[in-house]
This record gives C-alpha cells, sequence and structure tokens, in this order.
C-alpha cells in the first residue's frame, strides 16, 4: 500500500502538464518571417506523399514527392497562401493527403476524442489512486489501535503479575 | 481493494468501447477518401502539353470531343500490357468523337522515346515540360486513366490496366449526358 503514498496534489500537477504538452503540440506557430524554403519544408510536412507509407511529403524521395515539393514552392513564389497551397493538393488528391485531418465537421472527433479519452483516463486514475490512499490511511490508524490495545493488555499484565510477585 | 463493482466496470466498459467507436467512425466512415478521385465531376485541371512530335495540345483545344488521358511510363509494366487495349480502341473511337492522349510522367526521354516506338499507338503522345499535369490530376502511380466529357468535366478515373472492355464501359458513359453528381 505504500506505494499508493504519492501525493494526490503531485498527480493532479503531472496531469496537467501532460495536458498543457498536448494542447500546445497542436498549436501553429506563426509564419510570418520565414522564407520560401521554410515555408516549403514546412508545408511538404502537412501533406502525405500518395505513394508513400506513412511518409510525409517532406521526408519521402519519391518522384512524386519531388514533383509536390517543386509544386509547393513555385506557388509559394507565385504569391500563394500556405492555405491556397494546401487547398490546392486537396482539390487534386483529397483531404487524405493532410497529414493531420482539418478540424471540422466529423473531423472534430478525431480532434476531441484523444483528449476526452486523456481526461476521463487521467480522472480515473486520480480517483482509483485517492481511494487507494483513503483506504491506505484508514488500515494504518486500524494498525496503531490494535497495537495500542496490545499494549495495553500487556502493560496490565506485567502491572499484576509485579503485584503478585510483591505481595 | 476494489475500486468499482460491476455495474461500475460495466459503465467504464461502455465508455471505452464508445470512444473507440466513436473514433472508428471518425476515421473511415463517410469520408471523402473513399471517393475514387475529388477530381470526379469537376472541371478537368487544364493543361499543355509538348508532344513528342514537337506539337503543343492544349485540353481547351479538345473542347466538345470526350478525352482519354491516359498516363504512363516506360518502366510501368501494366502501361505496356494495356498498350493494346488502347491502341485498337483508339481505331475505334478516333472518328466518334473521342481523342486519345497519353502523358508520359516521371520518365526519362530516351527511354519514353523507346517505348513509344515498341508500344506506342497512333494517338496523341506528350509530357508536360512543368511536371504539374500529374499533381494536377492527383496521379499517384501509374497507369492511371481520367475520362474528361465534351463539357470539359471529369467523369471518370479508372487506377490499372485497361482492357478494351473497360475502355468501352467508360467511354460510352462519358459520352452519356452528365447526371447531376455531388
Amino acid at each position: 500500500m505504500n506505494n499508493y503514498l504519492i501525493k494526490s496534489s503531485h498527480i493532479l500537477y503531472i496531469f496537467f502538464v501532460f495536458i498543457m504538452l498536448f494542447g500546445f503540440q497542436s498549436l501553429s506557430v506563426a509564419d510570418e518571417g520565414k522564407n520560401i524554403d521554410d515555408q516549403t519544408k514546412e508545408l511538404s510536412y502537412l501533406l502525405m506523399c500518395p505513394v508513400c507509407q506513412g511518409q510525409s511529403v517532406g521526408e519521402s524521395n519519391s518522384n512524386l514527392a519531388h514533383d509536390m515539393r517543386d509544386i509547393i514552392r513555385k506557388q509559394l513564389e507565385a504569391g500563394r497562401s500556405k492555405e491556397e497551397v494546401l487547398a490546392y493538393f486537396v482539390s487534386s488528391y483529397g483531404e487524405s493527403i493532410l497529414s493531420s485531418p482539418p478540424p471540422k465537421g466529423i473531423n472534430w472527433l478525431l480532434w476531441l476524442l484523444p483528449g476526452v479519452g486523456i481526461i476521463l483516463g487521467g480522472i480515473g486514475i486520480t480517483l482509483y489512486l485517492f481511494k487507494a490512499q483513503k483506504e491506505d490511511k484508514n488500515e494504518g490508524s486500524q494498525k496503531i489501535n490494535t497495537q495500542a490495545k496490545m499494549d495495553n493488555e500487556y502493560m496490565k499484565r506485567i502491572e499484576e503479575e509485579l503485584k503478585d510477585s510483591d505481595s | 481493494m476494489k475500486v468499482l463493482g460491476n455495474s461500475g466496470k460495466i459503465v467504464v466498459l461502455i465508455i471505452i468501447l464508445s470512444l473507440v467507436s466513436l473514433m472508428g467512425y471518425a476515421i473511415f466512415g463517410n469520408r471523402d477518401i473513399v471517393k475514387i478521385s475529388p477530381l470526379i465531376g469537376k472541371q478537368a485541371p487544364g493543361f499543355t502539353l509538348k508532344t513528342f512530335d514537337g506539337q503543343e495540345l492544349k485540353l481547351s483545344d479538345l473542347k466538345g470531343k470526350t478525352v482519354l488521358l491516359n498516363f504512363w511510363a516506360s518502366w510501368c509494366m501494366p502501361c505496356r500490357q494495356e498498350a493494346g487495349a488502347l491502341e485498337s480502341s483508339w481505331q475505334k473511337y478516333k472518328d466518334k468523337d473521342v481523342v486519345f492522349v497519353g502523358v508520359n510522367v516521371w520518365d526519362d526521354n530516351s527511354n519514353a522515346q523507346k517505348y513509344l516506338s515498341k508500344f506506342g499507338g497512333g494517338y496523341t503522345q506528350g509530357l508536360d515540360p512543368n511536371e504539374e499535369i500529374q499533381v494536377d490530376y492527383g496521379v499517384g502511380g501509374v497507369p492511371e486513366t481520367f475520362f474528361i466529357d465534351s463539357s470539359g468535366n471529369v467523369r471518370d478515373k479508372f487506377t490499372g490496366p485497361l482492357t478494351e472492355q473497360i475502355i468501352d464501359h467508360f467511354v460510352l458513359k462519358t459520352k452519356q449526358p452528365q447526371e447531376n453528381e455531388s
């Protein structure tokens, strides 16, 4: 039971940090001031290579990925925004070309459910540990009471035996 | 230590199963990925090809005709497999307002020329010097074939080697008036 003697506040703190890390990971970084190379690279990692297994356009060495990187660059140089470039690829290959689903319609489930799962899991673990801690405390106080009772009985017996020996 | 009773365990199990089912639905249920191509039913992306006989071919020049747009490469074995069917179908449809266009992609020019002398048909073959047409059409591999109707709309896409029967099916379907597709 001593394994459960982690302070509840520590558990909540770790849980909070965990949630914050996941939250910040999904925030997009402002691309102001980035050059074309950086923007091309960034966009190439937002697109999946259609002919590769689980590789983004940025990671793949296939001919198609090479063509796609060239097109990203050309479109950025022509003054298209990141959203316009992504929309162009979606119009040709569909939404499955995006490395992360856009947060709209049914896709919201994909964004929200992992968070809901983590929160529910965290609540479950916290409740379990609270209950374990409480039970541990009850067990501890019961042990102390029993020990004190036993000590008292022992002391009584010693006193009685001393009295008997004196008399 | 008993944290949950039997009913509690059932509730937790139901919650977990619901979350997993919702996740599965969000990933696989009723999504665009089941569609063959997002271009179907939309205006075909325009292109200008440089043909192997040194001419220029624009899609806009083919308006009013049914277009079979076939993407191929010399290193592609299924492309060789379909070459005969493409040639015989072209012979069959060339006088019926159906234009066959071959687009060579991801290839070496000399290999493409050799391929054409051996397997090339009588129909127009070319390539996009900017190498953009394959991405405009969302091509993922070769052979892939698009069927464009006389109004310039993409009506179908076929992935894999064609046969004469497949070509007949799609060409006749493309020549029919378009139903209201979403």
